[in-house]
């Protein structure tokens, strides 16, 4: 399967009369970009707002991430979602860089969702401090989960994967500045040298525990709770087919721009050839009992046996209870004989002292941390609020609680409500350390 | 200025040797042995005082020295305590990291202290907030040991960005925190190259080593549950509807009791879940799927066990910190205990 | 939690769904339960059925404060 993607790197964004793109300048037709926003009848409210790296500005809530695309060839974006069902992960794409859609909340914010800062001290903890945002931000007549603390955000989510897909139409037929190609052969038809090298698999365990649909992360529209390890190519993970879910609690989230962008699948096929044969990612999930968690690993080990692999990389998009499936994961592809290296987050609490992971086995001798769920973040007022500073601390994002938030503006959290604070998809810098 | 006390045995303080290391507490203004040599590593602080104890009054009569000498500092100005350092020697390191331990917890200042890896203080003390510096076999390192400990306390007072414990030259205690290196290599780039490495068959370096976890002794078994009260704690989040005790959904930090007596079973009329971890719509139709007082009930009028105790406790497990548990755990116990409760069924979501 | 209330030297029996981390924490007497949203009853199976569910699972679990327990252990349950 061979994708190309096309970047159309993107300098700066401004508001004019058409949406166009030239010379990295992106501009946006506001007014014909939120149309596309309010075809749903449940948004009553929208605005778009521009924020750059830098920025004296702090977005809460934030809900979600995508990354601007359009295909130009072979399927469409985010199959099973906002387009028809038809397989991804070939043909031409064209993607505008450096640059997201982010949709925020107006008022209300959940347990899912997160904060960002711009600039300041409360920019090193997350990646998309590092992005210019447009920011859609809006409100929705979702009465049902407007008090709730987990909300689907259904309508805000799928307005942010339109809109994304609406403002890279512009550069449909433009022809990009540089071009990456993803190919990967049948795992049957790769030439022996690349058939000599190790056989590696990407396990990810997407957040998938709850039971009701519409809080998960969708593979190809599916919900991610109601499947079992399956076998993906790393091209459908990077062209639209995982979108994120809206349930875990924020800095332990792999947006859908972290999917797209997923970091972890162009490091192994740039060893892809090399060092490894990259043979594909087995897209699994995190379950709520311990029946479903078992069997969800020994599916994993099964594929992956298969396969042919002798190497994994186990990524976990949570912590808490899910840390089971993580660990039960490892150990099964370890005792397949499997040699397997994890990367999660941590809750070692506000004090550094709580048993990292709440369920540990030896045999997960490799392991790569990217964060402290719970590591408090203080930061200092901020002169520019997108969104409502007040839904951190009034509803129950899993980072803030009642007071959190100063009457100056200045905030108290856990890094729990950072956006994709820890990037467990691997952009994450961060790390931790004994003290 | 900021002001310092170092503490010292009688060896260093010059009294004598081992035939001296009954000798009694004492403070003297100004320096004594290693106070000197100290005094010249700091800046902006104050050595004021030496304490000087011997190590066997420490060892066999603790609670008199510690009491001792804290009342030595009653009245003192103190923004930082040293002790040391003790090298290998056994009963001066337990000695220093009893001290600098009581010092941190009750004055509320930093302690630091300096041993080598072999003495047993090292593992005794640790795991407390006091900072014990890896120091040399003997007092031939007393140089570089001193330098160490005054290095980190003149980060300390100046406010200035503190280093990993391995950095900085200290034993870990066990407190895992985020770092933020700005051109540190990505989280992709760690795991793959860590996956290339195990493949290899070279050494590779977790970035989560397995810690130990502690065991507790299994409590007797009740002798005769037909006569046992019975206690029911969750920490599934069942609470009132209106929460009360306001407990938090997640990383909490409260718990809360309520009255159960004359209940057959948890109505969902009057109660609700508000942990945040998990899908409530279950709990919140039927709260004894959490908090099984219906099938208790039940054993108490068939006469299985003796009572159901009267209060139901509760608190919220996600993101809860094991501090914290731990915490709302003794407290809740203490309770039970005075209660004259036999036995607890602890149900988790 | 439930380390701390056996120290004080109260037997205390753990139900929950997720075993390896009660075990991992060093619990004692454990029983299991069938999901982490529903410890102890399925809201898709018939109220009979829940109840017999939680009224067995209840009475493995005062079996189990009332057992002599040498080493950590997972009490079985039928339904």
């Amino acid at each position: 399967m061979r994708l190309e993607i096309g970047n159309f790197p993107v300098r700066e964004v401004r508001f004019g009369e058409t949406t166009a793109y030239s010379n990295g300048i992106l501009t946006i037709n506001k007014e014909e970009a939120l149309k596309v926003v309010m075809e749903d009848e449940h948004i009553t409210e929208a605005d778009l707002v521009i924020a750059c790296p830098g920025d004296p500005v702090r977005i809460v809530p934030v809900k979600e991430a995508i990354e601007p695309r359009v295909k130009v060839s072979g399927g469409t974006m985010f199959p099973g979602v906002t387009n028809e069902l038809v397989p991804v992960g070939w043909g031409r794409t064209h993607a505008l860089k450096g640059v997201d859609v982010l949709v925020v909340g107006k008022h209300w914010g959940g347990f899912q969702d997160g904060l960002i800062d711009m600039s300041g001290p409360g920019a090193k903890h997350t990646f998309y401090s590092s992005l210019k945002h447009i920011c859609l931000v809006a409100d929705t007549d979702e009465e049902f989960e407007r008090y709730e603390q987990q909300k689907k955000n259904h309508a805000l989510r799928w307005a942010g994967h339109r809109l994304a897909e609406y403002i890279a139409t512009c550069v449909k037929d433009l022809e990009p500045e540089t071009l990456e190609v993803y190919e990967l052969p049948p795992i049957t038809q790769r030439s022996p040298e690349v058939n000599a090298l190790p056989g590696v698999v990407y396990v990810m365990q997407l957040d998938s525990q709850m039971e009701e649909d519409g809080y998960n992360a969708l593979v190809y529209g599916w919900d991610s709770n109601h499947m079992l390890p399956t076998f993906m190519h790393p091209n459908e993970v990077l062209d639209g087919a995982i979108v994120s879910g809206s349930f875990m609690p924020c800095s332990s989230k792999f947006s859908t721009y972290c999917h797209q962008n997923n970091p972890t699948i162009k490091r192994l096929y740039q060893e892809h050839g090399k060092t490894i044969n990259f043979l594909g990612v087995i897209m699994s999930n995190l379950n709520v009992n311990l029946e479903e968690k078992t069997r969800s690993a020994l599916f994993v080990a099964q594929i992956a046996k298969s396969l042919g692999a002798v190497g994994a990389i186990v990524a976990e998009e949570g912590y808490g209870n899910p840390d089971v499936d993580f660990i039960k994961c490892i150990v099964a592809l370890e005792e397949a004989g499997i040699k397997t290296v994890g990367i999660t987050n941590e809750c070692t609490g506000r004090d550094g002292r709580s048993q990292p992971l709440v369920a540990l086995d030896e045999r997960a001798d490799a392991l790569v941390t990217t964060g402290n769920v719970s590591e408090l973040i203080e930061l200092p007022p901020m002169p520019i609020v997108i969104g409502e500073l007040e839904a951190l601390a009034r509803d129950g994002l899993s980072g803030g609680w009642e007071g959190c938030v100063r009457p100056d503006g200045s905030i108290i959290m856990e890094n729990n409500a950072m956006f994709c604070g820890d990037t467990i998809c691997g952009f994450s810098r961060k790390r931790m350390a004994e003290f | 200025m900021k002001k310092g006390i170092l503490y010292i045995n009688q060896f260093f303080g010059q009294i004598g040797g081992e035939e001296m290391a009954d000798y009694e507490p004492e403070i003297r203004e100004g320096l004594v042995g290693p106070a000197t040599f100290l005094q010249q590593q700091l800046k902006d602080i104050e050595i004021t005082h030496t304490i000087i104890c011997g190590d066997n009054f420490m060892g066999s009569r603790k609670e008199e020295a510690v009491q001792r000498i804290m009342g030595f500092l009653q009245d003192k100005e103190i923004d930082i305590f040293f002790a040391g350092p003790a090298f290998r020697a056994g009963r001066y390191g337990v000695a220093c990291g009893t001290i600098c331990h009581e010092v941190n917890q009750k004055l509320n200042i930093p302690a630091i202290t300096s041993m080598n890896e072999e003495n047993p203080g090292v593992e005794m003390f640790r795991y407390t907030d006091i900072y014990i510096f890896k120091g040399g076999k003997s007092a031939a390192q007393m140089k570089e040991d001193i330098k160490a400990m005054a290095r980190f306390a003149n980060k300390l007072v100046h406010g200035e960005p503190l280093l990993p414990a391995a950095e900085e030259g200290y034993f870990g205690r066990g407190k895992r925190h985020e770092i933020y290196p700005e051109d540190g290599p990505m989280a992709a780039d760690r795991v793959v190259d860590m996956l290339l490495k195990k493949l290899r068959g070279e050494p590779f370096q977790t970035e989560l080593p397995m810690p130990k976890t502690e065991r507790i002794p299994i409590a007797p078994p009740i002798k005769d549950l037909s006569r046992a009260t019975i206690a029911l704690v969750t920490s599934g989040g069942i609470v009132p509807h209106e929460n009360p005790d306001r407990i938090q959904s997640a990383s909490a930090t409260r718990w809360g009791k309520y009255d159960i007596a004359g209940m057959d079973s948890l109505s969902p009329e009057i109660f609700k879940t508000i942990h945040a971890g998990y899908d409530p719509n279950a709990a919140n139709e039927d709260p004894n799927r959490v908090v099984p007082l219906d099938a208790l009930r039940a054993y108490e009028k068939e006469g299985k066990i003796g009572k159901v105790y009267d209060y139901f406790y509760t608190t919220v497990g996600t993101g809860t910190t094991q501090g914290e548990a731990a915490r709302m755990g003794r407290e809740i116990a203490r309770e039970l205990l005075e209660a004259g409760v036999d036995g607890v069924i602890l149900t988790s979501t | 939690m439930v380390k701390e209330i056996e120290k004080t030297g109260l037997p205390v029996v753990h139900m929950c769904n997720l075993v390896p981390i009660s075990l991992t924490v060093g619990t004692n007497r454990i029983v299991p339960t069938i999901s982490i949203p529903y410890p102890l009853g399925d809201p898709a199976a018939p109220q009979e059925e829940q109840w017999k569910l939680r009224y067995h699972r209840v009475g493995v679990a005062l079996d189990a404060l009332a057992a002599d327990v040498k080493e950590q252990t997972v009490f079985k349950v039928k339904i």
